[in-house]
């Protein structure tokens, strides 16, 4: 990876490749999410509290892998997923900068969604932004100012003790199975316990997808099950 | 005498009166007006101050901290708390530049199913302690026994703290009286009015004058002014046993702000006495304890001064006399005595602030409902106060006598049989034929296990003949646990150091879970 700020004179040219800067998401089991997307994410993919490695503390995720460095969504060539979360859509651009006041956008040079032949440009001709890069600009604002509430609702969460650390342990067809550790689910007894703290109705329904989304954890194993037989099936082939 | 237990005063603040005040507190605050709602009071002359004793803890100190409801983060953060992971013995056995063992925290490998004692001399490359546990590993590298991402009070490896005791006092202070509803009286107590069958009505205040309470809670340090002074309970001397009656204590600044913080109590004998060293986040508390029979205090300040180096020039030395020994009793008509006033033994080991802590979980927990019950309760916290007083003097004799350093009397002395509890003769006897196990410590209430024995004894030198050679199957599961600790060092090399946790923390906190 190489981030450099994004500059018209430098980088204006570019053209990009959405689908090939979403495959770093292949070695990607947790997505980070900002509040005002878990609704729609959990609708499609678990959604867990996690803990930042460097910092310790907590954020939303989306997960997409039983294992660390899986993606079970990850088809080879695109992400087999209705709504894509804001942080894998506004690849291959990040916000640079602490203060979302003063952000800079960056682009990964390396990334392989950099590509000459890519749909994508980041200006017309004429020098203009593409409806492209605007949309873009409008996921990493969106991003950017979702940084104080999703803190906030996560410290509201962990406040009220309504996270618990769940781990997840699943079987596969083939008699395999993983364990997967550090990840916090919405406990629903603490939410049912302290549904009248809960002052914010948002917070209610965002409190209620998470915790529904643990079902998805069903359709994770389902896609393991499929990979693992589909690979039986090429190795099979192979010999 | 079926009066109720309505209200207790503290008498003396320091890490003893507020850590008992938050304990019974947090666990008595109950429902306002409820039936044996009980009303705390602590006062204390706030010019007088603490003392300030023993900058280590145990891991107890977590579960303390959490029942009184302080966050790890907060704790660290306002205390200047650094984490410790045990002690590092440094030239008690021969005073060779190469001799050292450590009494980490950390159980040996799969103790006490497991018994790797009669194994380790087999598998010994290094010392018992690196062999059967992970921990010193951990030590010597300057490594955290924990990650940000690990919850308050949880760690990977076991650990308790290295803390400002003054910063501690003022924490749980600000804690017990804006959070638990102690309330404070900053007097000086002039006189103490008894009943007629002794027990204390009230102590008078110079500004607040008679403050009454049900139950008396004695934190007035070496002092005692209720226990010892009112009610007249005799005073234990115990340096017969422990000779050190001394201190002279400096703080120690670090070289710069990236200086490494040592993650366990570095205790290094001395000629007279050994020097402790802690390291908080913010300098070192290092002083040196001996006895003052066998030397004075010019002496020991220049084996200090070598020990701290060219900086000792610009510090002030402070000297504290240690009165090695305890009450008769703790608990007398409706006075009970925690800390100081309680009794004080040398700093080694870092007993002082978990007596406080188990003596006020006790009275927190069994606090008695009627004056009537009050001496039953105290009849039984007696019996085990004076258990486990006797199994610490015992404990810290142990790291004494095991010596086989000739160099000074005060060395020589400790080796002479009349110095030495029976009880500790009566176990190094049984210890020449079986390590020391559970059996060897039956209640309840002991305060080291077998294996902190096992740590000293075999750090020391201390041989232990079998009297069967183990099983094949014993060998095997040996084997296996010191590969295991040999897997976990592995893994744990990738621990943060103390010093890099410390800094995060003062960006991050820890979460609850």
């Amino acid at each position: 990876m190489k981030l450099v700020q994004l500059s018209r004179t430098e980088h204006g040219h570019l053209r990009i490749n959405p689908a090939l800067a979403l495959s770093v998401a292949a070695n990607v089991h947790l997505v980070p999410l900002t509040l005002s997307e878990i609704r729609t994410v959990a609708s499609q993919f678990p959604v867990f509290l996690a803990k930042d490695g460097e910092t310790g503390q907590f954020y939303p995720c989306a997960l997409m892998g039983l294992e660390p460095h899986e993606n079970l969504y990850w088809t080879g060539s695109a992400l087999d997923a209705d709504h894509i979360p804001l942080n894998l859509l506004r690849l291959p651009f990040f916000i640079g900068g602490a203060d979302p006041a003063q952000a800079a956008i960056c682009l990964d040079e390396h990334s392989p969604g950099v590509d000459a032949n890519g749909p994508c440009a980041i200006l017309e001709p004429d020098g203009s932004d593409t409806g492209y890069i605007t949309t873009i600009h409008g996921i990493l604002d969106r991003l950017a100012a979702g940084k104080a509430p999703t803190r906030g609702f996560v410290e509201r969460v962990v406040g009220l003790g309504l996270a618990r650390e769940t781990k997840l342990d699943v079987r596969f067809d083939n008699g395999t199975g993983a364990v997967l550790n550090g990840l916090y689910a919405i406990d629903e007894t603490a939410l049912g316990r302290q549904v009248a703290a809960v002052t914010d109705f948002d917070d209610v329904m965002v409190l209620a997808a998470m915790a529904l989304s643990l079902a998805h954890v069903g359709g994770l194993v389902r896609r393991k099950n499929r990979r693992i037989e589909a690979d039986a099936q090429w190795l099979g082939a192979a010999a | 005498m079926t009066q109720a237990v309505k209200s207790v005063c503290i008498v003396g603040g320091g890490s003893a009166g507020w850590l008992t005040a938050g304990l019974i507190a947090a666990r008595h605050r109950g429902a306002p007006g409820g039936e044996h709602c009980l009303s705390i009071t602590l006062v204390e002359s706030v010019e007088r101050g603490a003392i300030g004793v023993g900058e280590g803890t145990w891991p107890t100190m977590r579960q303390t901290l959490r029942k009184i409801g302080i966050s790890e983060t907060d704790f660290i953060r306002a205390c200047h708390a650094s984490f410790k992971q045990g002690a590092k013995f440094v030239g008690w056995r021969t005073g060779d530049p190469d001799d050292f063992y450590y009494h980490p925290l950390v159980l040996p490998e799969g103790f006490p199913d497991l018994d790797l004692a009669p194994h380790w001399h087999e598998a010994a490359a290094s010392s018992f302690s690196d062999t059967v546990c992970f921990q010193e590993f951990l030590c010597e590298n300057g490594l955290a026994p924990k990650l940000i991402t690990s919850p308050e009070y949880g760690g990977i490896a076991n650990y308790a703290y290295h803390l400002d005791a003054g910063q501690l006092g003022k924490l749980l202070r600000d804690h017990c009286v804006g959070k638990l509803g102690v309330r404070h009286l900053d007097d000086e107590i002039v006189r103490v009015e008894q009943a007629d069958n002794g027990d204390v009505t009230a102590v008078v205040g110079l500004r607040h004058g008679p403050i009454k309470a049900d139950l008396f809670i004695d934190c007035s340090g070496f002092s005692s002014l209720l226990l010892g002074q009112t009610l007249g309970v005799p005073f234990v001397d115990c340096s017969d046993v422990l000779f050190i009656d001394r201190a002279l204590a400096v703080q120690v600044p670090y070289d710069g702000p990236d200086s490494p913080i040592v993650s366990h109590t570095v205790s290094t004998a001395q000629k007279h006495g050994w020097i402790w060293d802690i390291g908080l986040q913010s300098r070192r508390g290092v002083g040196y304890v001996w006895s003052s029979r066998h030397a004075g205090a010019d002496r020991v300040a220049d084996e200090l001064a070598a020990y701290v180096g060219p900086a000792f020039a610009d510090l002030n030395p402070r000297e504290i006399a240690i009165r090695s020994g305890h009450r008769a009793c703790f608990w007398k008509n409706n006075v009970v005595a925690v800390g100081l006033a309680a009794g004080f033994l040398e700093p080694l080991e870092a007993s002082a602030l978990v007596l406080v802590e188990l003596s006020a979980d006790y009275i927190a927990t069994a606090m008695p409902a009627t004056r009537h019950a009050m001496d039953i309760v105290a009849r039984r916290f007696n019996a085990m106060t004076r258990y486990r007083w006797d199994r610490i003097i015992e404990f810290l004799k142990l790291h004494y006598m095991l010596s086989e350093r000739e160099d000074t009397a005060f060395w020589r002395d400790n080796r002479d049989p009349d110095t030495i509890p029976q009880n500790l003769c009566d176990q190094l006897e049984l210890w020449r034929h079986h390590p020391p196990g559970e059996h060897d410590f039956a209640s309840a209430n002991e305060m080291f296990p077998a294996a902190s024995y096992q740590y000293v004894l075999y750090g020391m030198g201390f041989r232990t003949e079998p009297l069967r050679r183990p099983t094949a199957d014993e060998r095997h599961a040996a084997q296996d646990a010191f590969a295991r600790t040999t897997a976990t060092k592995r893994k744990l090399a990738a621990m943060p150091t103390n010093r890099a946790l410390l800094d995060k923390l003062a960006q991050y906190r820890f979460q609850p879970i």
